[in-house]
């Protein structure tokens, strides 16, 4: 069934990369695509900028925390015997740092530090890890995938990106115009309070409100695809799991973004026309702020580890030639989690709620670390028996098995009331959500971009400079992290520009961290320009998959397939079918095959 | 299951190692670090055999040219099942474990003593039972540095932060509120946290430690080595600019030096004082103290064919059900009287909010305690962070039983 041999005879038709000749011509043509490919790329490379911008300033962060702020008082005695004194502030890192550069002279050491950590969440939540796979690699794979030619709403798709450019813009003019303090959380009564004379909360606001929408008509375009349009002969059960685990994520995001949205209409209601609803001073209540606020953030969370969890399936299966194990356990505590994770959002307000309630949603949280436990060791066992490659989207799959267990792990003492009073808002739980989110969200993006690169871009990438970008990303990232959950468990609150003498050492080896992590970055971002530049020709099929973008060309045509495909295995059939556009002499299939699989 | 108490516990290097050198300063706060101990340990042995099993796959089935995968079985019922059931059955221990370790956190005895916290952008600021408020100060961190030739020194030091004092060996009961935005009450070292929310009290109760020959602290300002514990004091809720600066030293002191300090720093009206003057002026027309019923319910313990009055009696209201008369019924019922009416009477009273400040509230508060016999802290559980004090009662009951 090798679409590719079948049609040398026919016209030839360029990959959806090939376009007009003059610049002005492709930059249209890109700006008005419908191609879901197009958008994908435009989304990778628009969400990559963002990591970028939230990841700057998370090195300001970390640059800040590497010495705490001090007064100091300096008395010298001059050659009357006269004592002199002089005050000066030391630690105070950013400010020196912005004041060098002539920027926000205005402002105390703890303003500067309270924006750059407010940037970096707002950022990477909003702009950067929600719309990160599914709208990037889920809008370009989706369709291929499942055998379509596009998504099946592709002018909404469009849209759904210019949503996105322009919710963006208002948080880069927020940013602009000097940032906001609020964290990413946006907790009242601070949020309708602080800054009052200035618009750059509202525009921060309106931002998130707007960046919701885009969510709202990805997840609905990505549901009516994946019910109407797979190709003959492909069941719910011979779809890729990638593609359950973007379903389960966009049944999350049409259900819960329109109550962030509604929250933070409120939100700037109040603001601008003094309603008060979550400002005691004006009647209002500040927890049912919070309420409503995880009422969608939680489920978010799950959009954010989901699609990353169907790329680890995609990653292992493929990388290790095996066929899944518990194909069925991995697809439904999909969904499980997806229906659990709406039940949950109280834990991240235990010590502002009442007992009873307390005690609810810490049971509930339980409830979820299931179905994830289940996923964790069914991609463990997978490996069993395999033929297991280590080339980079293989060492991201193993290395979020490493950080995701991690991250998964230490949310149990989170979840337990008894030891939650004390870790709660610590750096307990900013180490935990960092496992789980850059461990487990930005490995699994990381890896595969790399599975899908040749795809993408026709271009192979140097294997040896990424799986150099791949090693320091991991010993990164652990010194970095790590360290985080003892100053947490120690006493150290969360969001602190400033701290006790105790903390500095971990403080100091957590930065240090940081910016192996961030040349890490730097090296992936050489190999891909690299690539992109000098790279090979990528052949079809790279890593011998059999799920059906392997069965296009690389980078594929317009539509896809030259011809509809017909499903005549599953996914992961790696035992008993040779992969597309791949010879069976380099392949081969054991005699036992086909007799042990049930 | 055994949990390390503090009589038991010697921690040893890893807990040292994960929670610091300070040791846990009550019985509940040893609980927690028993629990926290128990799933670290539970963590590592899954996270090892994990990992174990992936790092031998990985090296045992690694790609070999010309070598077929072997088939192996795509699913296996009996062991997802088994890898469904043990995990869940851990979690639920957990979760009762957690459960139990909470309630005894935020419990406070019915003789505890209380300590009122007020919170604002950024300071603490704490009142004990006589009206009075610590006046001590001291700097987060102080190190002198003299140069070589001893012509000049530099002092580092953080600002100054406020020194509670609190007995040894004393059942407190903190009730907080916020003068602005939200709060968190967090002593690291009673491994406990409370939101400080404005327009509403929030509790939680600790049990100070007995002092040791060990236990010592240098004077702020005399420099002498004095018997004492300091603990730190943090705001882990993010509250603006200085957040990071919202700091207390909390020091736990001998009872004797304690009374001493009250008595230096007494006040000159005691809160029920002022809390009486206030009555007289603007409540007792509406309100009596003999049981006897005017516009509105008497503030004394009294009773009638509605149900009881006083301090810390349920209250049966005109809508239907009941409340619990604690601090934050009368904050409510003062500052928004119509949230809940007492049954048999009207709603005719006027808010009081702007007319009169926290501390008055809380002097009538006082007054109030001091007209019923139910001590001022009549339940095992704090009120509760929400309104609805049904949910602290059910989850009181619940911890009563188990008690």
């Amino acid at each position: 069934m090798s679409t590719l041999d079948a049609h040398a005879g026919h016209h030839e038709e360029g990959s959806y990369l090939s376009g007009p000749p003059g610049i002005m011509a492709k930059v249209w043509q890109w700006a008005t695509t419908v191609d879901h490919k197009k958008i994908g790329v435009m989304y990778l490379f628009a969400v990559l900028f963002m990591f970028f911008v939230g990841g700057m300033a998370a090195l300001l962060v970390r640059y800040e925390l590497i010495d705490p702020m001090r007064e100091v008082l300096v008395q010298t005695v001059d050659a009357n015997g006269d004592i002199i004194e002089t005050t000066a502030t030391q630690g105070e890192n950013l400010k020196d740092l912005f004041e060098g550069l002539g920027m926000h002279e205005d402002l105390t050491g703890t303003q500067i530090y309270n924006r750059a950590f407010t940037l970096h969440g707002a950022v990477m939540v909003f702009m950067f890890i929600v719309p990160s796979i599914p709208a990037s690699l889920g809008n370009f794979f989706l369709p291929v995938m499942l055998g379509a030619k596009d998504v099946a709403f592709p002018r909404l798709n469009l849209l759904s990106w210019y949503i996105y450019l322009f919710g963006s813009t208002f948080g880069i003019l927020s940013i602009l115009m000097g940032g906001v303090d609020t964290g990413w959380t946006f907790y009242t009564p601070y949020s309708t309070t602080t800054d009052a004379d200035h618009w750059r909360v509202v525009l921060m606001v309106t931002a998130a409100f707007i960046l919701g929408f885009s969510s709202i008509l990805t997840g609905l375009n990505f549901v009516v695809t994946v019910h109407k349009l797979r190709a003959p002969g492909m069941g719910w059960f011979d779809m890729p799991l990638f593609i359950w685990a973007v379903y389960a994520t966009s049944i999350i995001q049409v259900l819960a973004t329109p109550v962030i949205g509604i929250t933070l209409l409120l939100l700037i209601f109040e603001r601008i026309m003094n309603i008060g609803i979550f400002d005691p001073a004006m009647g209002g209540d500040p927890v049912l702020y919070q309420h409503f606020f995880w009422f969608y953030s939680h489920p978010v969370v799950y959009v954010m580890i989901l699609p990353a969890m169907g790329i680890i399936s995609e990653l292992l299966a493929v990388h290790a030639r095996k066929h899944i194990f518990g194909y069925r356990a991995i697809a439904f505590s999909s969904l499980g989690i997806a229906g659990v994770s709406f039940l949950v959002w109280g834990h991240h307000i235990f010590t502002a709620m009442g007992e009873l309630a307390a005690v609810l949603f810490s049971g509930l949280t339980f409830l979820v670390a299931i179905p994830t436990a289940i996923k964790v060791f069914n991609w463990i066992a997978t490996l069993y028996k395999g033929s297991i490659v280590l080339n980079t989207p293989m060492c991201y799959g193993l290395m979020f098995l490493f950080t995701f267990s991690i991250g998964g792990l230490t949310g149990l003492p989170l979840a337990t009331l008894a030891t939650d009073l004390h870790l709660h808002d610590s750096y307990f739980v900013v180490a935990h959500f960092h496992y789980v989110m850059m461990g487990g969200t930005v490995i699994a993006f990381l890896g595969g971009i790399h599975h899908w690169w040749p795809k993408m871009f026709g271009k192979m990438y140097n294997e040896p400079g990424a799986l150099i970008g791949m090693a320091l990303v991991f010993i990164g990232f652990n010194v970095t992290f790590f360290t985080q959950f003892f100053l947490g468990t120690q006493g150290m609150p969360r969001r602190y520009a400033n701290y006790v003498d105790e903390f500095q050492t971990l403080h100091q080896i957590s930065t240090y961290g940081s910016w192996i992590l961030g040349l890490g970055m730097f090296v992936h971002l050489a190999v891909f320009i690299h690539s992109l530049v000098a790279g090979e020709k990528a052949p079809a099929n790279p890593w011998g998959g059999l799920t059906l973008e392997w069965e296009c060309e690389s980078p594929p045509i317009e539509h896809n397939f030259h011809h509809e495909p017909i499903v005549k295995h599953g996914p992961y059939d790696f035992e008993t079918t040779v992969p597309p556009h791949w010879d069976p002499k380099d392949y081969p299939i054991h005699p036992d095959a086909g007799k042990a699989t049930h | 299951m055994m949990m390390p108490t503090l009589a038991t516990a010697q921690p040893g290097a890893l807990e040292k190692l994960i929670f610091g050198p300070k040791l846990p300063a009550s019985e509940p706060a040893a609980m927690a670090d028993g629990l926290f101990m128990m799933i670290t340990w539970f963590s590592v042995f899954f996270f090892v055999v994990l990992m174990g099993l992936m790092f031998y796959f990985m090296i045992k089935y690694r790609r070999r040219e010309g070598v077929p995968t072997e088939p192996s079985p795509h699913h296996n019922t009996l062991l997802e099942i088994f890898w469904t059931v043990v995990p869940s059955s851990s979690l639920l221990v957990m979760f009762v474990l957690g459960f139990q370790g909470y309630t005894q956190q935020i419990v406070s005895p019915s003789d505890a003593m209380e300590l009122r916290i007020e919170g604002n952008k950024w300071n603490w600021l704490a009142t004990y039972p006589n009206g009075a408020s610590s006046p001590e100060f001291q700097p987060l961190s102080r190190k002198v540095i003299e140069s070589a030739d001893g012509m000049s020194s530099s002092t580092i030091k953080g600002r100054d932060y406020p020194i509670f004092y609190l007995p040894e060996n004393t059942s407190v009961k903190f009730r907080m509120n916020s003068q602005d935005v939200i709060h968190s009450f967090w002593i690291p070292e009673f491994r406990v946290k409370r939101d400080v929310i404005p327009n509403r009290y929030t509790t939680y109760g600790i049990k100070t430690p007995r002092l040791t020959a060990a236990d010592t602290y240098i004077h702020q300002e005399t420099g002498e080595e004095m018997l004492g514990r300091d603990m730190w004091v943090f705001c882990a809720e993010y509250c603006g600019d200085e957040h990071s600066r919202m700091a207390a030293t909390l020091r736990i002191v001998p009872q004797d030096y304690f009374n001493q300090l009250m008595e230096d720093w007494g006040v000159t009206g005691l809160p029920w004082e002022e809390g009486e003057k206030i009555y007289k002026q603007m409540c007792a027309s509406c309100h009596l103290i003999d049981g006897g019923k005017l516009v509105g319910p008497p503030w004394n313990e009294s009773s009638d064919a509605n149900g009881q009055y006083g301090w810390g009696y349920p209250v049966s209201l005109e809508s239907g059900g009941t409340a619990e008369r604690d601090a934050n019924y009368y904050r409510e019922s003062i500052l928004d009287p119509n949230a809940k009416i007492v049954k048999g009477y009207a709603p005719q009273m006027q808010s009081y909010q702007g007319q009169l400040d926290e501390d008055d509230i809380n002097n009538i508060i006082a007054f109030i305690q001091t007209l019923s016999e139910v001590p001022p802290n009549p339940h095992l559980e704090g009120e509760g962070g929400e309104s609805e004090s049904e949910a602290g009662n059910q989850a009181e009951e619940a911890a009563g039983s188990e008690s």
